[in-house]
């Protein structure tokens, strides 16, 4: 019990997960400044944006909102993080083989933090939040299809098991599931959608700053905002966790093999960075289309040529 | 002596829920108007009654039993009495696991509903009878699950028909016609039940279920099953003859809508399937590719119909019909965990859809309006209410670690296991699985549009003066949530083990989920959360007027939750079914309708009103008539 509260709140959990997005969100700073021919922000950057908010700023509440629901919603979101980053990262990394969620239960945490977005969002009264709530709950419709059909033809390479460490020994076993047509499939469709998750350029409609004013966050200020910039920082790592842990051999950290996964982990960083900065934003019904038809399209192609183990 | 106290707890369990109910419900037709309190307190009395007599029921009997009647109540007067060796096979009763839980469940749900009721008549305009309608459908339902023969369970179900139909008490144009279509669907579905019930006295020579063991290799075996898996469709409300649910739930009142509709149609319509897919019949697996088939349209439809409703009670209608797709996907798989999945979600479903019927009930009679966009910013005069339904809304979503998710999470593994398997549903149950999950996010997306609809966003100016509702409406309904909560929070330690195993047999999860460390997690974050707040913004809140672009910010400006969903309503790949819809083109009972009317226009059209024309068809008539007899 009180282990499991460390691994909740210290490592993997919480701090650990914080710690490395914030070095990650960095990191995808310094690389959109060297895409810009920019210097780019010291290494603490996103340590003082997140105590500046969180001990400098005043929080303000919107006059016309449901405000303990608009203070609510970001304590939520970040223990949906925080779950996440525990359930992923455990059996991951080996500490704990077979931790208390399958893969069905991660798909779900891992909404959540989206869904408070929405709620924090809708109870600001802001007009302009609404929008964003609106555009980030057609956007969830959108790819929530996708990113299930992705999960579920792992759980067919992986041989009809929902367990992460299940998967993982399948993978130890037969190389990464990466290593074929299918599997690179699976990985283009993954990334567009951890894109999505995180509502990076070109899926950050909920939010367009110079268009509806940070959307979504418009009314969040202080403390609050401080959660809210915590959990998209915790995301920005678990996501590509994740996805190197289903597709990609998973996060060994014995000897060699942490080189591996810390390549690995900023690779995928890098793809994320690299397609936010060279895309423009589309239109919430494009985001749509090319989830529900193209991504979903390329997904069971993937799962077709699985059927001829290609 | 464990026999004998079997069958008195038994006996005091008919007593209490199916005779003095059903008397009272009699008696109660006949007090007068005016004695409205009396009836109130008879009524929960009695629920009490049956509530406690259930439970006993449920906790003290452990194994199956089939036992008559007349062993029971007529013990004492059998020395009056004789009955015919015929008639005993009519008066079996079967209490397995399962007859016992949906009875406690029925038992339970009329006294949250008594109760509520007591507060919300007082509020709103009183259904004529609901008392004694009340206190008679659970006289009959319970009396159907207690049957073993077939014959009896269609003779009290049927009647449930009525109570449903009364309950509507129609008034209007628009109720009138929602009352004829639930009664015409739902008698229409009776008539089919009956003929599938002949069907099986035909060719198994018994109506008992525990007797009954037919597969379902020959075509008449096929047509019974098909006939009464009709009726358990057509009562719990699955696509195609789901129509009737939305009507009802917009017109009739909450305590109606939560009662029925919500709770006891879904629990005796999936009890009877849960029944005849196993007990009765053995499916095959062209049976069972169209249950799924069923089941994950019933989940697709009726929740992309959900998503564009501006009424908020018919929305929920919507949902009624839709996680019954949930239940009929977990019973189809044929699954231990399947079945188990599919129950418990039945139980869950009942839980948080009537608590939102109840929510609903709360804010209709607290502000009097029945759509989303005369509402919002409640959740500040309506704290008990918005926090039940954000709990329910946020469970029917599946949001772990409530209880919706835990059910969604066994059906979700159950439709996994099946694809093992080598049979066509098998191969096809990443399209099961793909339906199941994309339907629970649209009914997330659809219940942001509740919430956000009525207790969100900023309050309207003719809003000003809403209270929150007397505590004899929202006890029913916190209780409903706090059964979300413990649900789902020791789901697979307390819950499933003491509830579900009984009925299904050992569970065997291929997944893992251990609910209550989680909800642990997050009490304990949420209580840092809180800390942390009240430390950090230590005299720091400020409330400030929004900016919206730098518009003035009057209090009609707005983006309503109502309109979210117009892209997808007016995107390409989904307006033409929209349109089609709206036309009623999926609507059963619309079709038949039309049907019915062009078949007798064609006869009408010989009927012209002319006398000879009539003499004609009389005289044609009687020498067919006689030709044929003489043939």
């Amino acid at each position: 019990m009180a282990k499991d509260l460390l691994y909740y709140l210290i490592f993997p959990g919480f701090l650990f997960t914080a710690l490395v997005g914030a070095i990650f969100s960095w990191i995808d700073r310094k690389v959109t400044a060297w895409v810009q021919f920019r210097k780019g922000p010291p290494f603490l950057q996103p340590f003082y944006d997140f105590f500046k908010l969180l001990l400098v700023k005043e929080t303000i509440l919107p006059a016309r909102g449901s405000k303990m629901t608009f203070l609510f919603a970001p304590l939520l979101g970040l223990t949906g993080a925080a779950l996440a980053s525990m359930l992923i990262l455990l059996p991951a990394i080996g500490t704990k083989p077979g931790f208390n969620g399958d893969i069905i239960v991660i798909f779900y945490i891992l909404t959540i933090p989206s869904l408070t977005y929405i709620i924090g969002a809708l109870a600001a009264g802001n007009p302009l939040a609404s929008v964003g709530a609106s555009r980030e709950m057609k956007l969830i419709i959108s790819y929530e299809l996708t990113f299930l059909l992705i999960l579920a033809a792992i759980i067919m390479k992986a041989g009809m098991t929902i367990t992460i460490h299940e998967i993982l020994a399948v993978q130890t076993d037969e190389g990464a599931f990466i290593g074929s047509i299918s599997g690179i499939l699976l990985f283009i469709a993954f990334v567009f959608c951890i894109q999505a998750k995180l509502g990076l350029v070109p899926f950050d409609m909920a939010e367009a700053e110079t268009e509806i004013n940070h959307g979504s966050f418009i009314e969040y200020s202080g403390q609050a905002y401080a959660l809210i910039r915590l959990t998209r920082y915790m995301m920005l790592f678990i996501l590509p966790a994740f996805l190197c842990t289903v597709l990609l051999g998973g996060l060994r950290t014995d000897g060699i093999h942490l080189l591996w996964t810390v390549l690995k982990t900023l690779g995928i960083l890098l793809v994320l960075t690299l397609i936010r900065n060279t895309n423009p934003r589309v239109r919430i019904d494009q985001a749509m289309r090319f989830f529900f038809i193209w991504m979903n399209l390329l997904v069971i192609a993937a799962i077709i040529l699985d059927y001829f183990n290609l | 002596m464990e026999d004998n106290l079997t069958s008195i707890t038994l006996g005091h369990a008919l007593l209490f829920t199916v005779i003095i109910p059903a008397i009272a419900g009699l008696v109660l037709f006949a007090l007068p108007k005016k004695s409205n309190r009396i009836k109130d307190i008879l009524t929960i009395a009695i629920t009490v009654l049956s509530c406690f007599a259930a439970f006993k029921l449920y906790a003290s009997v452990q194994q199956a039993v089939l036992v008559g009647y007349c062993s029971i109540i007529l013990q004492p007067f059998k020395a009056w009495f004789q009955i015919p060796a015929e008639c005993a096979q009519y008066l079996t009763l079967n209490v397995d696991a399962m007859a016992r839980l949906i009875i406690l469940l029925v038992a339970g749900f009329s006294l949250l509903i008594s109760i509520y009721a007591t507060g919300y008549h007082h509020a709103e305009k009183k259904p004529k009878h609901f008392h004694s309608l009340l206190l008679l459908t659970l006289a009959a339902s319970s009396a159907a699950i207690f049957a073993d023969n077939l014959m009896v369970l269609i003779v009290f179900w049927g009647f449930l028909g009525f109570t449903l139909y009364a309950m509507l008490s129609p008034d209007d144009e628009q109720s009138s016609a929602a009352a004829k279509k639930t009664l015409i669907l739902i008698g229409a579905s009776d008539g089919l039940m009956i003929l599938g019930i002949a069907i099986i006295g035909k060719i198994a020579g018994t109506f008992s279920m525990a007797l009954l063991d037919l597969s379902t290799t020959n075509a008449l075996t096929v047509i019974a099953f098909l006939c009464l898996a009709i009726g358990a469709f057509t009562k719990a409300g699955a696509f195609p003859f789901h129509t009737w649910i939305p009507d009802y739930t917009q017109t009739a009142t909450a305590p109606a809508s939560a009662y029925l509709p919500a709770a006891l149609d879904k629990l005796l319509g999936i009890y009877f399937l849960t029944r005849i897919c196993h007990d009765v019949f053995q499916i095959s697996g062209g049976i069972r590719l169209t249950i799924l088939c069923l089941g994950a349209l019933t989940i697709i439809i009726a929740v992309m119909m959900a998503l564009i409703q501006h009424n908020y009670k018919r929305l929920l209608g919507y949902h009624a019909v839709s996680q019954v797709g949930y239940m009929i996907t977990g019973i189809g798989l044929g699954s231990v965990l399947g079945i188990a999945g599919g129950l418990f979600h039945m139980i869950n479903n009942a839980v948080y859809k009537s608590g939102l019927f109840l929510a609903a009930g709360c804010v209709k009679s607290a502000t009097g309006k029945d759509d989303l966009e005369e509402l919002g910013g409640l959740s500040k005069a309506m704290p008990v209410t918005f926090i039940c339904s954000l709990i329910f809304a946020l469970s029917i979503s599946g949001v772990p670690p409530l209880n919706g998710f835990a059910s969604k999470w066994m059906i979700y593994q159950g439709i996994i296991d099946l694809g093992k398997g080598t049979g066509p549903e098998n191969h096809l149950w990443m399209v099961w699985l793909a339906m199941a999950v994309i339907g629970s996010a649209l009914t997330l997306a659809s219940f942001v549009k509740f919430i956000s609809g009525i207790f969100l966003g900023r309050q309207k100016p003719a809003l000003g003066t809403i209270q929150e509702v007397n505590p004899l409406m929202w006890a029913p309904m916190l209780l409903l949530a706090l059964i979300c909560i413990g649900f789902g929070t020791f789901a697979t330690n307390w819950v499933i083990p003491s509830m579900l195993e009984p009925i299904t047999g050992n569970i065997h999860y291929s997944g893992l989920w251990n609910s209550s460390l989680i909800t642990l997690l997050i009490g304990i974050s949420l209580l840092l959360g809180i800390l942390f707040y009240v430390i950090a913004t230590s005299g720091k809140l400020r409330v400030a007027e929004s900016f919206i672009g730098g518009e003035t910010n009057r209090d009609e400006t707005g983006f309503e939750p109502v309109s979210f969903y117009e892209t997808i309503r007016n995107s390409l790949l989904f307006k033409p079914f929209y349109a089609w819809a709206e036309k009623k083109y999926f609507d059963v009972y619309e079709l038949s309708k039309k049907l019915v009317l062009d078949v007798s226009d064609l006869f009408s059209k010989a009927h012209t009103g002319i006398l000879s024309n009539l003499a004609f068809w009389v005289l044609a008539g009687l020498i067919f008539m006689f030709l044929f007899l003489l043939l």
